[in-house]
């Protein structure tokens, strides 16, 4: 029997208002016509409790679009789960939210672009940033969890010690600052967003002095900029190992961009049970265990750490997808990324032209 | 005051699951074992450290008093390190 998996992560809907330029949703993705039903979502939502999950991620695009938010919140309270919903607040009112927490809501993780309003809207494509500050109020008159999401890059990385004290000032528990990966859209603005070495290297010693000052008031996760880092990150904490991920149209998968590995036909969690999926499913199986490994992975130490890395990065970078991650300094493709490393901060007369995520096609 | 006087409180978001056998929190899952379930049931912010470990001490009496004390603590620390609660 195989270990189950601890969270699901349910992409309700690849629709949102935000445009986003370092969306991590893939480009190719679900229009409203293809969306799961309320009822197919709750069975699948139930499903995951009896498979074994704890937590349920109810996240998008935005899922608030999906007037049945509610409905998905309250099945997965009931069937066990503990319930997380990942917003970009808009979509959200102070009776919604009385309404979301009404039906079970535990932890709430609200994005920022930036702790100013015009960095901000230019990131997201939008105006959404005063929106976004009347909804962190609203969330502190609730006894749940609130988790600030800021997403850093070379624009905004020098500001680091700003945005940590404008996560502090919404009364956050917990602040997730993470620079972009390299995915979906942001791979497109890759160039416009990745810091230099030497930004990265400044930002450490900021968040240790942050973590140090706000311990036991606000927690920090601090998620690295992989291209720099000397090992890869255990990508979803390793293929098929913890998360089973349900795209808006229902189609199963252990990572949400893996759909750019080509030759993975994902099994649809409308029409088979998820339990046949996990434990079944050549998809779920490809990248397990070490079996597919190749060198140097197959004999280093670190392959029960990381798992090889990310299986869409290799796919992105070295061209296949059971390489070992090009992030990885062992890797034979390193020099891949190290093309990619931006030699140099940005320059006052840097414009960066940025590709807006675009909403799906219905 | 000393770590004896504080009272425990679960913070927002971190909650016990419906059998009681892990407290659930924003980041993952505790598993709880033996009087671990009551000393978390116990974290309402009413309820001192030195009291928690009296009820403890009144449910299994022939437990020894110093070591129930310096666990719980210890538990009760572990416990605030991962976030799931916070001393009031």
């Amino acid at each position: 029997m195989k270990a189950a998996p601890q969270a699901l992560i349910a992409e309700i809907t690849h629709r949102c208002p935000l445009h986003c330029v370092y969306c991590s949703n893939p480009i190719q993705m679900q229009g409203a016509a293809h969306e799961l039903t309320t009822g197919q979502w709750t069975g699948i939502i139930r499903q995951s409790a009896q498979l074994g999950c704890w937590h349920l991620h109810l996240t998008g695009g935005e899922p608030l679009l999906r007037r049945d938010a509610e409905d998905l919140v309250r099945a997965g309270r009931e069937s066990g789960l503990y319930v997380n919903l990942i917003t970009s607040g808009l979509g959200l009112t102070s009776a919604r939210l009385a309404a979301l927490v009404a039906a079970g809501l535990d932890h709430i993780q609200l994005s920022f672009q930036d702790s100013q309003e015009t960095p901000a809207n230019t990131f997201a494509g939008t105006r959404a940033h005063s929106q976004k500050l009347r909804v962190a109020e609203w969330i502190r008159n609730h006894r749940i969890a609130f988790t600030v999401n800021l997403v850093i890059h070379r624009q905004n990385i020098d500001r680091l010690e700003e945005l940590i004290g404008f996560a502090e000032q919404l009364n956050a528990d917990k602040l997730e600052i993470a620079n972009v990966q390299y995915y979906g859209w942001a791979l497109r603005n890759q160039a416009a967003l990745l810091p230099s070495r030497e930004q990265f290297r400044a930002s450490l010693p900021v968040i240790e002095a942050a973590r140090e000052r706000l311990s036991g008031k606000m927690r920090i996760d601090y998620v690295l900029p992989d291209y720099y880092a000397k090992y890869p990150k255990a990508c979803m904490g390793g293929w098929g190992r913890g998360l089973l991920l349900i795209d808006p149209a229902g189609r199963a998968m252990p990572c949400h961009s893996a759909g750019v590995i080509p030759g993975l036909e994902f099994p649809n969690a409308a029409t088979e049970s998820l339990r046949t999926i996990w434990e079944d499913s050549p998809v779920f199986e490809r990248f397990r265990g070490e079996q597919w490994m190749q060198e140097p992975c197959r004999s280093c130490e670190r392959k029960t750490i990381d798992f090889g890395g990310c299986r869409c990065q290799a796919m992105l970078l070295a061209g296949d997808a059971a390489a070992t991650d090009p992030v990885c300094s062992l890797s034979p493709k390193r020099s891949v990324v190290d093309g990619l490393a931006q030699p140099i901060p940005p320059q006052q007369n840097e414009t960066p032209r940025w590709v807006y995520r675009i909403d799906p096609v219905a | 005051m000393t770590g004896l006087e504080r009272r425990p409180l679960l913070k927002p978001g971190c909650r016990l699951s419906p059998a009681g056998d892990v407290l659930l929190i924003p980041e993952g899952v505790l598993r709880l074992q033996g009087p671990a379930t009551r000393i978390v049931q116990s974290c309402d912010g009413s309820k001192t450290v030195a009291e928690i470990v009296a009820t403890l001490l009144d449910q299994f009496p022939a437990a020894d008093q110093a070591r129930v004390s310096e666990e719980t603590s210890a538990f009760l620390t572990k416990l605030a390190g991962r976030g799931a609660i916070e001393f009031v």
